[in-house]
């Protein structure tokens, strides 16, 4: 079975850190540090060309400060 | 006027018709108390009217008893000999109160005990105890003063009192009676030993064999409880073992497991019921401690011997005219307890052989009779004085078929656990069996096999077999993890030596 | 080493802290206060005889062969249960002592065969020795009197046999099940010369028994009367090698007693620090898959997975996969390819797989099996503790007051120290169990849980949470610890947050499914009961909040002062022998050995100075993801080595699709593992017993694996994953595991000060290894956090989206059973098969009877994902509306239901909640059906080529 739709999943991962980060006094850095630390880019640029369809208003802004910082600064 | 008439319901009255008698007195019209024991078993059914005895008593005679025409009063029973030669401290009461009354317990000196115990503090009992010299009951003789000073001194949240009622030695009933006469005095005792070493649960372990005992002591402890209380003490039945007598193996059995011994140390008062510090007594140890608190550890280290401190309930029975209780201090001889107290056989044939300390105890002759009645003496003479029991038998006893039961016994009673009681036992009546046929043997199938090379193949002469059965013994003796397997050989060894001619030896070997 | 036995000393080692001087035959010792007169003398260097005694058992005192004689006491004591005290003169050899001995071990030989030439234990034989020692010549009594020559044996058990003719009632069998194992399933029947060893009720043999086949009391048994029936088959070993168990987390420390090059047996060794001479069915006696039939001993290779596979020599497998990669690398780019690392190989195995795949495939898509078990573990502890790995040793058990178990069955699972546990709660430690189903050690002999909580699958941090609420708020924190240890501020926000009335047992009460005053009285007991330990497994981190559970627990933990010393913590139970070890290795795509990130640029350019290529900063794929990126079509090669993801990892279909993707999938494995089926290239793998290396277990302890007989396929892993790299046109030249470890202490500072020599002096380390911690650290924290403050993290309750509903009503759990072992490659090829023939479907009475099932009933096992039928078996373990089934069978295939749920931080399986429908079947699913046809075409293998 090769129907899977893996964006559809990578939108429901985000959504799912959104939800349990949360509590943190920063959320959106800290769904965007989390991905930053444990994803390949390869995902988040599937992510990004996905759009924000379905996503979370925090992981959409997580999104978008991921891409403001360059490279990683270690988590 | 109705007249009171007493008599006993202890289960030797009891066997012995006791309910019949007391039930013919009802039907003339008297008052019938049903009271403890005086411990005249050859009186029994024994009733007492105005402190005059009759008996032993069938229904028939209670006319003539009441006619004043029976011609089996004995007088005063406390005149009677079998009771003035008595010094009675743990008996005190026997044949006096009625076993589940608390008046009469209290009007007999009950509780003098624990109030004084609970005036002068845990401390202070323990002294007292201490200083009365008393050792444990049970056999062993170990001071009771300093097994409570062990307990006490242990530190543990969790304390423990047993009383060992698994009175399994053949000849001896002394605790059955205390506990069907003056369960009181038992429980009192050990509210007072509660006192003492600071355990607020206490177990009475009681044999099976004993229904009366049980249910008397089940009604006394609903009674009592709130005079000891907080402390508390429930009856436990035991499981038909003599091993459950030992009492490492009481304890196993008292936690639900298998009734075998445990090594020693840790001791129980180290580590007893369920891994905490436990005293644990027999039922005349825990029963003579009221009356030393009460009358002061001075009065009651006055009588005895040498070592041997108080009193000491002694049991007759067997082949003897006067079997009972008789409790005197500590120094009497042997022979002053079969002949002047006992009065010799029932049968009236010559005394052959006496066993002291029940099953496991040896077998004296008359040879034996200076011995003062006391724990060193008799270990002196290969012996022990155990629980107190006397079996005597006459001269058509063989005593080689004695010395094959004590073997016997053992491996029946044995729980299993240590080598030389579970094998040696066996073995031992394969030995006797073979010396008792006078057999000796050949060589065996297996030993004749030409594999079997380094098998002696001539086969085993008597001698051969009685120095086996000798070796046996002395690895019993020593082997032995507790007293059944370890004091087994005192009877087979005591046999051998005393009655040579019962095992097809010359009378002339007797002595080594 | 050659043969000969451990050495015993009697009675166990005491510790005190005085210590007792005394003399024995002359000899002066000094011994620890406690000690028995039978250990000073051994320690001494006499041989008192012995036979009822072993130092692993408590004293006994039943055989009365050690009567010695000591000046001023009476008779003569047994040495076994008499303790030295001070200025105590002893003889042990005297006239009288030897005719005692004699005199008992004549009674022994009354009753005991006799033709000792022909006895499996001629030789290593404990009676045998003794009669030898004491000078027996001669059995006085016969041999016609009263026996138990004619006993029937019981051969019921697959290992082992009982044999009563040869027992000598010693106990020593039912004292080793009773105080080590403590499974308690072995009594002496009878009294007196009828006494006899008895497995179970008196209509049992050992295999119906309780008999849990640990081999404890085959350990014990001074004779022949329980013996290994691979000893009776084979003979005495004749050399024996130390190693370490190569199946769970515990890491049992094992003799491989040999003869040439066949393994006799795998006797428990006496000091390993982690199993302290005990054993389970699995490590003592189901190593005969090393040399089943079954085992892959040529390299295959084929083009298409429609293809039989075809045999083919080492060099072509090797420079068929290299090319194929090159290939790969070349026409997609570096991050088409991937590895995953085993858990089951040894560190230095697993480094080099993510060496290779970091410096020879240029990428980080390295992945460990860990991603489905503990991941969560790594990423909630180093959070919060600053480590990824349990505080304590096994040790610290033994100084437990109150034992947290929470989603781990340890015995089960993790059965060894399961038994240490048990021992401990048996000494009075008190116990609470979190788990939705009955678990073994909730209620067994002279055990019972103070507090079962029955939660409902999913709720676990709500529990944890309520928890929280009750110790906050009835004022039970350890304010001082907290002042001390923690970060004020994030203290602060968590105690808030869990005083909230909605975090109340109360609140909670429902959604969990257990009582309040029962989470209560649990979190009372926890905070309250002395020193308290965390004890926790799959059923914590298998779940969509697994990473936010292992910090609820660190927040207790913290919360209650329970860290930093003997008797505490928190304490992962690890799943596979070196599931530690795997992620210590670097093998997660984020991380490089040594839990460092790849974006850490220090940390990088160590690697990069020493292995002579850059990089990568970013992380890479998951497994997960790595099949995902297959099913998209941008990940097309990936190097598997000892793992079997098709069976073990969840949405078995959508495993399978990622595989299929794939453009070559090389599997290095003992067998043809269900992976296999979609592979390209089989390497034969080799078994712990073949090769050389460490493992390391759940507390961090680094443990030597030896070589006990070559490997059947002629290398050991690590020698393929080099032959690899080479062909690969990477210049490695290992030529021995040391020297592989020696690169890992270069390159991890957490392994700086670890060497086989260290390893070989001292049997054992425990990681950190290095300045600051010379000789290891078996417990953590002791000082201070790691990360310096310890960090309170907030965790809300967010259910899992797997809910049930009309369709679904049930839910799912799972997880394993004592003989069998993970997917069972190995245990299903061993007679342990023999207790677990088949997963099984356990279900409430209420749930079945509404469904019209009975007892044994096929059922069909229905998720969103897909299904499978398997039988039901009908118990109240479960609770009503939640059902539970093992894995361990490829034709079940549990997992084909589970779900691509996950946790939120590390992408961890939620194995453990699936929402499943259950009704009567009457045969496979379609989907075993076409399994079973693809499997059957995936393994043909056609003639093989002359070499």
């Amino acid at each position: 079975m090769s129907g899977v739709d893996t964006t559809a999943k990578l939108v429901r991962m985000i959504n799912q850190i959104v939800r349990n980060l949360l509590h943190d006094k920063d959320p959106v850095g800290a769904v965007a540090g989390h991905v930053h630390a444990f994803w390949s880019p390869r995902m988040v640029q599937q992510l990004r060309a996905h759009g924000s369809d379905g996503l979370d208003p925090v992981a959409i802004a997580a999104l978008e400060r991921l891409g403001q910082d360059h490279g990683h600064a270690a988590g | 006027m109705t007249r009171t008439v007493r008599i006993s319901n202890d289960a030797l009255a009891l066997a012995c018709g006791a309910d019949h008698v007391a039930a013919a007195f009802a039907a003339a019209g008297c008052v019938v108390e049903r009271v403890s024991s005086w411990g005249m078993h050859w009186l029994e059914p024994l009733a007492e009217i105005a402190g005059e005895g009759f008996g032993p008593l069938t229904a028939d005679d209670v006319a003539a008893v009441l006619a004043g025409t029976s011609a089996l009063g004995i007088g005063a029973i406390a005149a009677h000999p079998f009771i003035a030669r008595q010094q009675r401290f743990t008996f005190a009461r026997a044949g006096q109160t009625r076993p589940l009354s608390l008046d009469d317990y209290a009007a007999h000196g009950g509780w003098a005990g624990l109030d004084a115990a609970r005036r002068i503090g845990p401390d202070g009992v323990i002294g007292e105890v201490t200083r009365s010299g008393l050792r444990g009951r049970g056999g062993a003789g170990f001071p009771a003063g300093i097994k409570w000073t062990t307990v006490a001194k242990a530190p543990a949240a969790r304390k423990y009192v047993v009383c060992n009622a698994d009175e399994g030695d053949s000849a001896t009933f002394a605790d059955r009676m205390v506990m069907e006469g003056d369960p009181f005095g038992l429980i009192e005792g050990m509210a007072i030993a509660a006192h003492a070493v600071g355990a607020q649960m206490g177990y009475i372990y009681v044999r099976s064999e004993y229904p009366h005992a049980i249910a008397t002591l089940r009604g006394a402890l609903d009674l009592a409880a709130p005079i000891i209380a907080p402390f508390r003490i429930e009856v436990r039945v035991g499981a038909g073992s003599y091993v459950c007598g030992e009492e490492t193996a009481l304890l196993n059995s008292l936690e639900g497991r298998r009734g075998e011994v445990r090594a020693k140390p840790p001791l129980p008062a180290i580590e007893g019921l369920f891994g905490q510090p436990t005293v644990v007594n027999n039922v005349l140890t825990l029963a003579a401690v009221p009356w030393i608190m009460a009358h002061g550890s001075a009065a009651y280290a006055a009588v005895g011997y040498g070592r041997s401190r108080g009193t000491m309930p002694i049991q007759l029975a067997g082949n003897v005219r006067y079997g009972g209780l008789f409790e005197a201090g500590f120094g009497m001889t042997l022979g002053e307890l079969v002949m002047e107290i006992g009065g010799g056989t029932a049968s009236g044939r010559p005394v052959h052989a006496v066993q002291v300390g029940g099953p496991l105890g040896a077998y004296h002759t008359p040879a034996d009779f200076h011995l003062p009645f006391d724990y060193e003496s008799f270990a002196a003479a290969d012996g022990l004085i155990g629980h107190a029991g006397i079996t005597v038998f006459d001269d058509s006893a063989d005593m080689s078929a004695q010395a094959r039961f004590a073997m016997q016994f053992c491996a029946v009673e044995s729980c299993g656990k240590c080598t030389p009681c579970r094998i040696g036992s066996t073995r031992g009546v394969e030995v006797i069996d073979r010396i008792r046929a006078r057999s000796g043997r050949g060589a065996d199938p297996v030993e004749s096999l030409p594999q079997m090379h380094n098998a002696r193949k001539g086969g085993r002469s008597l001698a051969e077999d009685i120095t086996l059965l000798e070796d046996l013994c002395e690895t019993m003796k020593f082997g032995s993890l507790c007293a059944l397997g370890g004091f087994t050989p005192y009877p087979v060894l005591s046999a051998l030596r005393n009655f040579p001619q019962d095992f097809g030896l010359p009378a002339a070997a007797a002595a080594e | 080493m050659g043969y000969e036995p451990q050495a015993d000393f009697g009675t166990p080692a005491v510790t005190a802290q005085t210590r007792v001087s005394l003399l024995i035959d002359g000899r002066a010792i000094s011994v620890p206060t406690g000690t028995t007169v039978m250990r000073a003398a051994a320690l001494a260097g006499g041989s008192i005889p012995k036979l009822c005694a072993t130092d692993t058992l408590k004293q006994f005192g039943s055989c009365r062969l050690c009567l010695v004689e000591i000046d001023g006491m009476r008779g003569t004591p047994a040495s076994c249960t008499t303790l030295a005290s001070e200025g105590m003169v002893v003889h042990t050899q005297t006239s009288r002592l030897e005719k005692l001995r004699r005199g008992v071990m004549e009674l022994y030989i009354s009753d005991h065969p006799l033709d000792c030439l022909t006895c499996s234990a001629n030789n290593d034989c404990e009676l045998q020795d003794t009669a030898a020692q004491v000078g027996l010549r001669d059995v006085r009594y016969g041999y016609q009197g009263d026996n138990h020559l004619g006993a029937a044996p019981d051969q019921s058990n697959p290992y082992f046999d009982f044999d009563p003719s040869k027992c000598i009632v010693c106990s020593r069998c039912v004292r080793a099940c009773d105080e080590v194992q403590g499974t308690f399933a072995l009594t002496i029947a009878g009294r007196g010369f009828e006494s006899k060893v008895s497995a179970g009720v008196a209509s049992d043999d050992f295999f119906s028994s309780e008999c849990v086949s640990c081999g404890a009391c085959v350990a014990a048994c001074p004779t022949a009367t329980l013996n290994e029936k691979a000893v009776t088959a084979i003979g005495k070993p004749e050399r024996a090698v130390i190693t370490t168990c190569a199946y769970c987390g515990v890491g049992c420390t094992f003799r491989a007693e040999m003869r040439g090059e066949q393994v006799v047996r795998m006797v428990p060794w006496k000091d390993g620090k982690a199993n302290r001479g005990h054993s389970c069915v699995k490590g003592r006696f189901a190593w005969g898959y090393a040399r089943h039939q079954d085992r892959i001993t040529t390299p295959m290779i084929r083009n298409a997975i429609t293809e039989p596979w075809r045999e083919v020599s080492w060099d072509e497998a090797i420079s068929f996969a290299a090319s194929e990669f090159k290939r790969i690398a070349a026409q997609h780019g570096n991050n088409a390819l991937g590895g995953i690392v085993s858990s089951r190989c040894t560190n230095e195995e697993g480094f080099l797989v993510q060496k290779l795949v970091r410096a020879g495939f240029g990428t980080n898509n390295v992945d460990t099996c860990a991603r489905v078990c503990h991941s969560p573990t790594g990423y909630g502890l180093k959070n919060t503790f600053g480590t990824s790995a349990g505080t304590q040793d096994f040790d610290s058990v033994e100084a437990c007051d109150v034992m947290l178990v929470i989603g781990a069955n340890p015995t089960d699972g993790h059965p060894v120290f399961a038994s240490r546990m048990k021992r401990r709660l048996r000494q009075g430690a008190k116990l609470i169990v979190i788990d939705p189903r009955r678990t073994d050690i909730v209620r067994s002999p002279h055990i019972e849980a103070d507090y079962h909580l029955a939660l409902r699958p999913g709720t676990n941090v709500a529990v944890l949470t309520a928890l929280a609420h009750v110790i906050v708020t009835e004022g039970l924190v350890d304010e001082a610890f907290v002042r001390d240890r923690c970060d004020q501020d994030e203290f602060r926000d968590w105690a808030e947050f869990v005083a909230d009335a909605r975090h109340s047992p109360e609140f909670l009460a429902p959604v969990i499914g257990v009582a309040a005053q029962d989470l209560r009285g649990a979190a009372r007991l926890f905070a309250t009961g002395g020193n308290g330990a965390i004890y926790y497994g799959l059923g914590v981190t298998e779940h969509s909040q697994g990473s936010s559970t292992v910090m609820a627990i660190a927040n207790l933990a913290m919360a209650t002062g329970n860290i930093g010393r003997r008797g505490v913590g928190v304490n992962p139970l690890r799943g596979q022998n070196n599931v530690q070890g795997a992620c210590d290795m670097g093998s997660f795509p984020h991380e490089l050995s040594g839990y460092r990130h790849v974006s850490d640029p220090a940390a990088r350019a160590l690697f990069e100075a020493e292995w002579g290529v850059p990089i990568d900063p970013e992380p890479g794929l998951r497994i997960p993801n790595m099949l995902d990126a297959a099913t998209d079509g941008l990940f097309k090669g990936i190097y598997i080595q000892g793992e079997d993801i098709l069976q073990s990892d969840p949405d078995t279909r959508h495993v399978a699709a990622g595989l299929a993707a794939m453009e070559c999938v090389i599997v290095q494995d003992l067998f043809l593992n269900e992976t296999a089926n979609y592979a390209h290239v089989f390497l034969p793998g080799s078994t712990f017993l073949e090769k050389s290396g460490t493992f390391t277990n759940a507390e961090r302890r680094i443990q030597m694996v030896r070589k006990v007989m070559e490997p059947l396929n002629g290398f050991e892993d690590w020698q393929v994953t080099q032959a690899l790299a080479r062909a690969m046109g990477l210049d490695w030249n290992y030529t021995h595991a040391r020297e592989i470890m020696d690169e890992i202490a270069r390159l991890t500072p957490t392994f700086a000060g670890v060497s086989f020599a260290r390893l070989d002096a001292e049997g054992s380390l425990q990681w950190p290894v290095n300045a600051a911690f010379p000789d290891g650290a078996p417990i953590m924290h002791v000082d201070g956090f790691v990360r310096g403050k310890g960090k309170f993290v907030v965790t809300d309750y967010v259910p899992t989206d797997e809910r049930t509903g009309p369709r679904y009503p049930l839910l799912l759990t799972t997880g394993r059973i004592l003989s069998q072992y993970n997917v069972g490659a190995q245990t299903r090829r061993t007679e342990n098969a023999r207790w677990h023939l088949e997963d099984v479907l356990e279900i409430h009475p209420s749930d079945a009877e509404n469904r019209g099932l009975r007892d044994g009933d096929w059922v069909r096992l229905a998720s969103r994902a897909g299904e499978t039928t398997l039988r039901a078996q009908i118990t109240d373990r479960v609770a009503p509306g939640v059902v539970y089934t093992t894995f361990h069978h490829p034709t079940t295939q549990a997992n084909v239901v589970t779900t691509d749920n996950s946790d939120w931080a590390t992408n961890c399986p939620e194995y453990k909640v699936t929402a499943v429908q259950v009704t009567p079947s009457n045969g496979p699913s379609q989907w075993q059906l076409d399994y079973d046809a693809q499997s059957d075409a995936a393994r043909r293998i056609t003639a093989t080529a002359a070499e």
